[in-house]
């Protein structure tokens, strides 16, 4: 197996007694998109300025692409590029001044590739920073981290303030470097950007990454939603095993079915179902599913807590 | 009564979000105006009592006086000279119109930051969304900034009075009174002009500039009416002219106080009615928001400081060319005024100089001040790139910490050193118009001398950024005031050996009077870069901190 673009192991950030982020344990592959999740002041940014070594840990070590985000920061960075979810840029300098600059300072230019991102992303570049809008801010520091063609991205909710076009423009960009082999890894609070993105899932909370896999390994998090409408009278489906939420109107029965689905195939084999429609929990429903539970200090909140140990 | 006590609970908030933004502001502008209440105070006050002690009989007043009262070129740049064979003619004479500059550069920088510098870092925005409107939040600005100047008056005026108490210099206290009223009347009414500039303005550099080219002209159109060209009515014309017209002590005339009231009235009302009018972050004259792009300098991070630091690097150096060409001039004559108080040629005698050398060695030491505030800006600047956030760009690409932070402190250094180069070429030229026999190599020698300190208060300014970078701004400054205090107390005041070395500038020879001390001035850069690499090794450990 080659070199992980990303790896911590027992990556921490205390600042007095609030632990930012607590023993991270974290692999990401070459060419993988990986989706980093978690409400604020989960750690998230906490992690990619600890990557960045904009911060230093506490405890533990990280590396990108085998160089030491302490001792070698300067070699990683020839291999990234960052994306901040808020533009802070120098404000006399013009939009083609600042990507200038910042491609200089990368040592990698490709002005093509960069021409064809401002008309993508829809920018004027001839504007000072100080008289662009938020979005169109976001926009510059996105062209000027994806111009360089980094074998990794680092885009810490890149796109904030975005409206939906340049969104889709976006997605498509990091399709696109997908499918050249770069490495993406996205901190977002879009669940279905991530959901559409992602090869694999982190969720963190309270700086302890809780769980981490694909969105099928995560299916377990949340219920398979189940629909069926019955040709005659709905019979009681509250007691077969792993049914929950059930609602019914008409000849038309909602439920949700944790575990196997069996049980229930088997009542509704027999009741004369006419239709049935089953759906696997979307990212928003697992995340909601997640955080519900540890809110609600259930089981799951061990289990989470458990697997990220 | 739980309701009630609610309510009254509510309406306590209620009246404290309606003066946020006036107690935010004034708490800045008190903190500002103390110090320099302190600064105008002590300025004032070592003056007086130099003058006292060093002209003691009525003929060395008599030659100070003749030879002062009649020099044109003298009069344009600092104001005639009016009774200046009396203490109070000399301190009114020495200071009012210098302190009424320096308190026009910190009215104008004072308003600009309050009403620009906050809109432009998104802060005003986050207050407009509260229980205010533009125009009362600009109207709370002022009121606070209005604070600043009370106390900026109020230290300049109890120090006076106290130092006028003494018999050596024996001014009233309702003159003295007055004369701080004189000697802040610029401040005040340049916080207004400060305030209007910033609704006129897209940037606080833009608003500053605009500010700062009508304290331009406002000093411009004093020099020519003070020129003996017959053109006195000018002084009507320019708000430093109203200044000189109260005539603090030598035949006060309040008349002018008329003018100065109807300007802040006036830039006040339009400041309101402006910032009620306009857009957020919009400005009044069109902005220029598209420009062509100029990327010469913009290959790596020093050259990005270089660009950015620029046009304040330029307006500095101009200054210094300025103040420095103005010392030039004044020193042969200057120089004569020394030779004729006996005490001071027995001072100046020690140090191996008399005339117009002598004069110099004591201007440069406000050279020294000036130059040093370049060095202390430029750190304050490398601050704000890593509290504002915009160092991350770099830091994310390959640029290391040090070889960022190493070409910021160069850009800081090569500052200091060609403002000490300007200063002694300027100073030099100025002299030699009035062929006072100042030689060019001893000049320039001295203008080099001020550049050692500058450097120390850059290195242990460095050293605080590395290592408590939230303190960078303050401990720099205050290093830069307390070591000027000390040295102009100091000078008049005997203070222990121990407080006076604490002071920077106490370390610098008296050049041009006497030969550079290259050993001290190497030990100051020495320490200097000791403190600026000991802050290299300490933030290259630390993290980047925002505001």
């Amino acid at each position: 197996m080659g070199v992980f673009a990303v790896r911590t192991e027992g990556l921490s950030k205390h600042y007095g007694a609030v632990h930012a982020l607590h023993g991270l344990n974290l692999e990401v592959s070459q060419g993988e998109v990986v989706g980093y999740l978690g409400p604020n002041g989960a750690g998230k940014t906490t992690t990619i300025r600890l990557l960045l070594g904009l911060i230093r840990p506490t405890a533990g070590r990280a590396e990108i692409f085998g160089l030491d985000c302490e001792r070698q920061l300067v070699d990683a960075h020839r291999h990234l590029a960052y994306v901040a979810g808020e533009a802070s840029l120098w404000p006399s300098l013009t939009g083609a001044e600042t990507l200038h600059l910042l491609a200089r300072v990368q040592a990698r230019r490709d002005d093509a590739y960069r021409d064809e991102l401002i008309s993508r992303f829809d920018l004027d570049p001839s504007k000072k920073v100080r008289a662009y809008s938020k979005g169109n801010r976001q926009k510059l520091i996105l062209i000027a981290a994806l111009m360089t063609r980094p074998a990794l991205l680092l885009l810490d909710e890149p796109t904030s303030g975005l409206d939906p076009l340049m969104e889709q423009a976006f997605r498509l960009c990091v399709h696109e470097a997908r499918e050249r082999g770069q490495t993406v890894f996205l901190s977002s609070h879009i669940l279905s950007e991530v959901e559409a993105l992602c090869d694999r899932v982190g969720i963190l909370r309270q700086g302890l990454l809780v769980e981490m896999g694909t969105l099928a390994e995560m299916r377990h998090l949340s219920a398979l939603s189940v629909e069926a409408t019955f040709a005659g009278e709905v019979p009681d489906l509250s007691r077969v095993p792993g049914v929950a939420s059930l609602e019914v109107a008409g000849h038309v029965a909602r439920c949700q079915v944790r575990g196997s689905i069996e049980p229930l195939l088997k009542v509704l084999a027999v009741a004369g179902v006419t239709e049935l429609l089953s759906r696997e929990p979307s990212l928003e429903e697992l995340f909601l599913a997640l955080y519900g539970a540890v809110d609600a200090g259930g089981a799951a909140s061990d289990s989470a807590l458990d697997h990220a140990g | 009564m739980q309701a009630e006590l609610a309510l009254g609970g509510v309406a306590a908030k209620d009246r404290s979000a309606a003066t946020l933004i006036a107690r935010q502001t004034a708490r800045r502008a008190v903190r500002s105006g103390a110090v320099w209440g302190y600064v105008f105070g002590a300025y004032l006050a070592t003056q007086a009592l130099a003058y006292a002690s060093s002209y003691k009989t009525p003929a060395s007043r008599a030659r100070l006086a003749a030879e002062f009262g009649a020099n044109a070129g003298i009069s344009a740049l600092v104001g005639p000279a009016r009774d200046i064979q009396t203490v109070a003619g000399f301190t009114v004479w020495k200071c009012l119109a210098v302190l009424a500059v320096v308190g026009a550069v910190w009215g104008l920088l004072l308003g600009t930051k309050a009403l620009r510098g906050e809109e432009d870092a998104g802060r005003w925005e986050l207050l407009l969304a509260g229980q205010t409107t533009p125009r009362a939040a600009a109207g709370q600005a002022l009121a606070g900034l209005g604070c600043g100047v009370v106390v900026l008056f109020s230290l300049t005026a109890v120090i006076t009075v106290v130092v006028g108490h003494s018999s050596k210099v024996s001014i009233g206290p309702g003159g003295a009174i007055f004369l701080a009223l004189a000697v802040v009347a610029a401040a005040a009414m340049f916080l207004a002009v400060g305030a209007f500039a910033s609704q006129l303005a897209a940037t606080r550099h833009q608003a500053s500039a605009y500010a700062g080219g009508f304290l331009a002209v406002a000093y411009a159109l004093r020099m020519v009416a003070d020129s003996g060209t017959g053109l006195g009515w000018l002084r009507w014309a320019s708000p430093l002219g109203w200044v000189e017209e109260l005539h603090p002590l030598t035949g006060a005339s309040p008349l002018a106080l008329l003018p100065m009231v109807g300007l802040i009235s006036v830039l006040s009302y339009f400041t309101l009615r402006l910032a009620g009018r306009r857009d957020l972050r919009a400005s009044t004259f069109a902005d220029r928001a598209s420009a062509v792009p100029r990327t010469r300098l913009l290959s790596g991070p020093t050259g990005l400081n270089l660009r950015l630091a620029r046009p304040g690097l330029t307006a500095w150096g101009v200054g210094i060319a300025a103040y420095g060409l103005v010392l030039g001039l004044v020193a042969k004559s200057a120089g004569s005024a020394i030779s004729g108080s006996s005490s001071l040629t027995r001072a100046f005698s020690r140090l191996g100089a008399v005339g117009a050398e002598a004069y110099l060695a004591v201007a440069f030491l406000l050279m020294a001040i000036l130059v040093s505030f370049v060095g202390a800006g430029q750190l304050s600047a490398t601050r704000s790139e890593e509290a504002e956030g915009r160092l991350d760009n770099l830091l994310v690409r390959p640029v290391s910490r040090s070889r960022w932070y190493a070409g910021r402190l160069l850009v800081a250094s090569a500052a200091l050193i060609a403002g000490g180069l300007i200063a002694g070429i300027f100073a030099w030229l100025g002299a030699a118009s009035q062929h006072s026999g100042v030689d060019f190599s001893s000049v320039l020698e001295a203008g080099l001398n001020v550049v050692p300190p500058g450097l120390c208060i850059l290195g242990i300014g460095a050293l605080v950024f590395g290592v408590a970078p939230r303190a960078t701004t303050m401990a720099t400054y205050g290093l830069l005031v307390w070591s000027f205090l000390v040295e102009l107390v100091g000078s008049v005041v005997g203070l222990n050996h121990f407080v006076l070395d604490t002071s920077v500038f106490h370390q610098m020879a008296a050049a041009p009077a006497v030969a550079p001390d290259w050993v001290t001035g190497g030990a100051l850069v020495g320490l200097g870069a000791a403190a600026a690499l000991a802050g290299g090794v300490a933030l290259r450990l630390r993290d980047l901190k925002s505001e």
